[in-house]
């Protein structure tokens, strides 16, 4: 019976963390869905009695919601892509290759995650601005080609991956891009998918940047328009800012949900060193 | 012209030297066994040949071209790998086509050779299974299909039976030199077995810590070995080698001496220390003293049961040695008369350790 | 010749990225140095070089000093939310629980793929000390919410939970994974020599996993820093009076508000240093006493 009773006080305090963590996400979609005055008085209310769409309504109506969300996939879906396609090729070349230096390279490399936004953003912004992209989501985009942690993580997966399977193509002459495309790629797909997602998400979510660069409305991503919803105060208009938040967490929501299995071992692994 | 010459090939990883002054000549067609403990370079010797390791001085020459500087793809090699590395995500035949359809080769021509291969190596039936859904027997067996659909004229195998069983291994090894005697290929065979290394070689190379120690017929290999290592190496349960002193025509094995007989004097002539080998088969302990002169006073210490025969641990002073009989069982503790077969022993330099040859025969 | 062409081949896989960085990392890293020695505002055509007198300035202000007080404030508390906190779930779920492991790990990660911005402002909302749910419950109990927003010392303890909120799943996959990884047959044999499992844990565990431990703790500093920065700067601006700046912001806030483009340089260059300071610490300890795997 004892050992019950741990597992009943370990299921208690593990229950409570996921309630507070999981609290906000209710709270922002219950809210979401109700009128203002129903809101303010019933703000423990999770299942709303009259449920509405106005607030989402209103949040097309006053700002250009279509283009902001248009202009947040893209950012994101070619910071995605460039991402991916550099990280995979560099993870293949600090894992099947041996050249004098490697360890070096790859150490300094890995260590531009430690780095500080703040060093450099003011280099980049002259650099972005001389390139005439101050405003656009190019300029959002154009710093973010490769990633650290994702040559790291997919550097991860791919060395289990037997060397064996690399040489015994080698052997029969196959060249690197096909060894990439029809060997590599097959198999460390979780990994891919999963930093993939992760860099969707991160771009998705990006605050930091895009508020140095984008200036107007029209060029705004999701995070930027949500913005104009807060104050410390909180503003007053509660229950269409709780429909921006459903609308900008919603995208990254979905993608986990049905990739989480994959994103989950990927991070496991990822302080798992080597 | 698929000869292989190693010529003072040396390899090292920063400062470790795995691959020392290998010289060796392996004729075309021949079944070359690389044999050797873990650690010994026989696998760095053959991916030197295969081109998946540089080569740090020396040359190696392949059908008469040095081949240092040419990348595997270009030495028309094929290779079985111990863990087989068939990629998981494609079929059984995707496995064995995927380097003929990359090379571009007539698709009648593919079909071909993989129905050969699977009708030969007994992959009828298994073509769309994917590799998870095969036993070991038959995924080895898909490695060797894709090895040998390419008809390469080196075929290379770095320990390919070392993850089946004892039962499938023996199968395993009359169809490896089954498919050598249709290709004729040169092969090169890694192992660390010997028994498949004298099953299946035509000759042995013998490496121990990155030198080759020996390199001849298996049965030469067996029957007169180079030196101690390969004495001990060879043979199971080893040769028993101890350190013994020839001086005047006799052999003092820790402190008791033996009259060696007179054809052996000429052979090992230089008076001192000598190793003295004697294979655990070729042993015989008398209960009663025979020949005074020729043979020692010794006590066993442990008889182990082999089922048709024992091993019998017997001590001369503090040296152990081990005798393989038959017939009635000593017990522990008894005194014996150690007789070597003299016809069967072997002397080695107690310097060099190298063989120091045999009597001629009358 | 081969071995060359492979070499080529290794550095055309590794040169978008390489140059990607040099071009958006490495480069602005040596320029913001540089800017670090002029006073200039981003806009005016010349640049005054003014040598050490920005790192001076700095050093001279109170307000750097407060800063970094705030700052050291913040890692301790997220240290304690994402460092500490995530071993002791990890322990739960790995050695005290049978089920719902991996609805707690789904739930757990969950805030982490959502955007600060949209946690600051569900926070801003949830803690409204008039009409948020809290100040409701603590209405109930006769009790008031402070104006947090507004109170030195606590703002830093709400941005920093806000923060946390986003980061704590991220950290507690990857503590879990670490200690995970540690050979089940270790903990086996511990348990059949009745050692309770919190010292299997304690003297175990986490000694083997020691990695994992070292990363978290420095990615936990350098990236949580950095992950405050949002709600700071969608919250409250560094206020009141800059009580929940930390050295991120500040560099931004001297950067982008003031135009001080040459102390908002110094002050990166100082944050940078401070972060190099952690790392050299973290490969001692790699170099040492921490165990790897392979």
């Amino acid at each position: 019976m004892k050992i019950n009773v741990k597992q009943m006080i370990a299921h208690i305090f593990l229950g409570v963390l996921t309630i507070v963590l999981l609290f906000p996400i209710i709270f922002a979609i219950a809210n979401s869905f109700k009128t203002l005055e129903e809101a303010t008085n019933h703000i423990w209310r999770f299942i709303p009695l009259n449920p509405t769409i106005k607030n989402y309504i209103h949040v097309f109506e006053t700002l250009p919601f279509g283009r902001i969300t248009w202009n947040t996939f893209l950012i994101a879906f070619t910071v995605t892509i460039f991402k991916s396609l550099t990280s995979i090729i560099a993870a293949y070349a600090f894992v099947f290759f041996d050249f004098k230096g490697k360890r070096l390279l790859y150490f300094t490399l890995i260590s531009t995650m430690f780095i500080p936004f703040t060093v450099t953003m003011i280099p980049n912004y002259i650099t972005v601005s001389a390139l005439g992209l101050n405003d656009s989501i190019w300029g959002v985009a154009l710093p973010q080609l490769a990633d650290a942690l994702g040559i790291f993580l997919l550097r991860q997966s791919m060395r289990t991956i037997p060397k064996s399977f690399i040489e015994v193509a080698k052997i029969e002459k196959v060249g690197h891009l096909r060894i990439l495309s029809d060997i590599l790629v097959p198999l460390v797909k979780p990994a891919i998918i999963s930093t993939g997602i992760i860099f969707f998400i991160n771009s998705w979510n990006e605050y930091v940047w895009p508020v140095l660069i984008l200036k107007s409305k029209e060029n705004y991503t999701l995070s930027l328009a949500l913005q104009m919803f807060i104050s410390a105060e909180g503003g007053t208009d509660f229950t269409v800012a709780m429909a921006v938040s459903v609308i900008t967490m919603i995208v990254p929501l979905v993608l986990y949900l049905i990739f989480q299995r994959y994103i989950i071992n990927t991070f496991a692994l990822s302080g798992i060193k080597g | 012209m698929k000869k292989i010459v190693f010529d003072q090939v040396c390899k090292s990883y920063e400062k470790k030297q795995v691959v020392k002054d290998l010289n060796m000549k392996i004729k075309a067609g021949e079944r070359l066994i690389l044999l050797g403990p873990s650690g010994c370079g026989k696998s760095t010797t053959l991916r030197m040949i295969a081109g998946l390791e540089d080569i740090t001085s020396g040359d190696l020459y392949m059908g008469g071209r040095r081949v240092n500087d040419v990348e595997s793809g270009n030495r028309n090699v094929s290779m079985v790998f111990q863990n087989y590395a068939l990629y998981p995500h494609m079929t059984v035949r995707q496995n064995i086509e995927y380097a003929l359809k990359v090379n571009k080769y007539p698709e009648k021509e593919i079909v071909e050779r993989i129905n050969e291969a699977v009708r030969m190596l007994d992959l009828v039936g298994l073509e769309d299974r994917k590799p998870r859904e095969l036993s070991g027997g038959q995924r080895q067996r898909v490695a060797l299909a894709r090895a040998i659909v390419k008809r390469a004229d080196y075929f290379l195998l770095d320990e390919p039976l070392s993850n089946l069983d004892a039962q499938l291994r023996a199968h395993a090894r009359k169809e490896l030199v089954r498919i050598h005697e249709q290709y004729h290929q040169t092969m090169i065979y890694v192992t660390h077995d010997q028994t498949e290394a004298m099953t299946v070689g035509q000759k042995i190379a013998l490496m121990d810590k990155g030198k080759l120690q020996a390199f001849d017929t298996p049965k030469n290999i067996y029957h007169k070995p180079a030196n101690v290592f390969t004495a001990k190496f060879i043979g199971s349960p080893p040769m028993n080698v101890i350190e013994a002193t020839y001086d005047d025509e006799k052999l003092f094995i820790d402190g008791k001496k033996m009259r060696v007989p007179s054809a052996w004097r000429k052979v090992i002539r230089k008076q001192g220390k000598v190793y003295f080998g004697i294979r655990p088969e070729d042993v015989r302990l008398r209960k009663k003293e025979n020949a005074k002169e020729y043979s020692l006073k010794a006590v066993i210490r442990y008889v182990e049961d082999y089922g048709d025969k024992y091993g019998v641990y017997f001590q001369i002073n503090s040296t152990e040695m081990l005798a393989v009989c038959e017939g009635e069982v000593p017990m522990p503790g008894e005194s014996v008369y150690f007789e070597p077969n003299f016809d069967k022993v072997h002397f080695f330099d107690g310097e060099s350790t190298e063989n120091l040859g045999y009597p001629k025969e009358e | 010749m081969k071995k060359i062409k492979e070499d080529l081949f290794a550095l055309l896989f590794i040169l978008p990225s390489l140059t990607a960085f040099c071009f958006f990392m490495f480069w602005p890293l040596i320029r913001t140095v540089y800017l670090s020695f002029f006073d200039w505002n981003m806009i005016k055509p010349v640049k005054k070089f003014v040598g050490l007198q920005n790192y001076i300035t700095l050093l001279q202000d109170d307000v750097t000093y407060k800063v970094l007080g705030n700052t050291i404030l913040y890692i301790l508390i997220l240290l304690v939310v994402n460092f500490v906190l995530p071993y002791i779930v990890s322990f739960l779920l790995s050695f005290v629980i049978r089920k719902g492991k991996s609805f707690y790990k789904t739930a757990f990660f969950l805030p982490s793929v959502i955007s600060l911005v949209v946690g600051s402002i569900l926070y801003v909302w949830i803690l409204n000390p008039v009409t948020g749910p809290v100040a409701m419950i603590l209405r109930f109990f006769d009790m008031q919410l402070p104006i947090w927003s507004k109170s030195e010392g606590l703002v830093i303890w709400i941005l920093s939970l806000i923060t946390s909120w986003k980061v704590f799943g991220y950290n507690f996959i990857i503590v879990l994974g670490g200690v995970m990884g540690v050979s089940q047959e270790v903990i086996e044999a511990a348990k059949l020599d009745h050692i309770p499992n919190y010292k299997i844990f304690m003297q175990i565990v986490l000694p083997m996993s020691s990695s994992t431990g070292v990363y978290v703790l420095i990615t936990t500093i350098v990236q949580g820093l950095q992950y405050v920065f949002t709600p700071i700067k969608v919250v409250t601006q560094g206020g009141p009076n800059y009580a929940s700046s930390n050295l991120i912001y500040q560099s931004y806030h001297e950067a982008f508000t003031l135009y001080k483009t040459g102390e908002a340089s110094a002050f990166s260059v100082m944050t940078m240093a401070l972060f190099i300071l952690l790392l050299v610490l973290e490969f001692k300890f790699v170099e040492k006493g921490v165990y790897y795997e392979n």
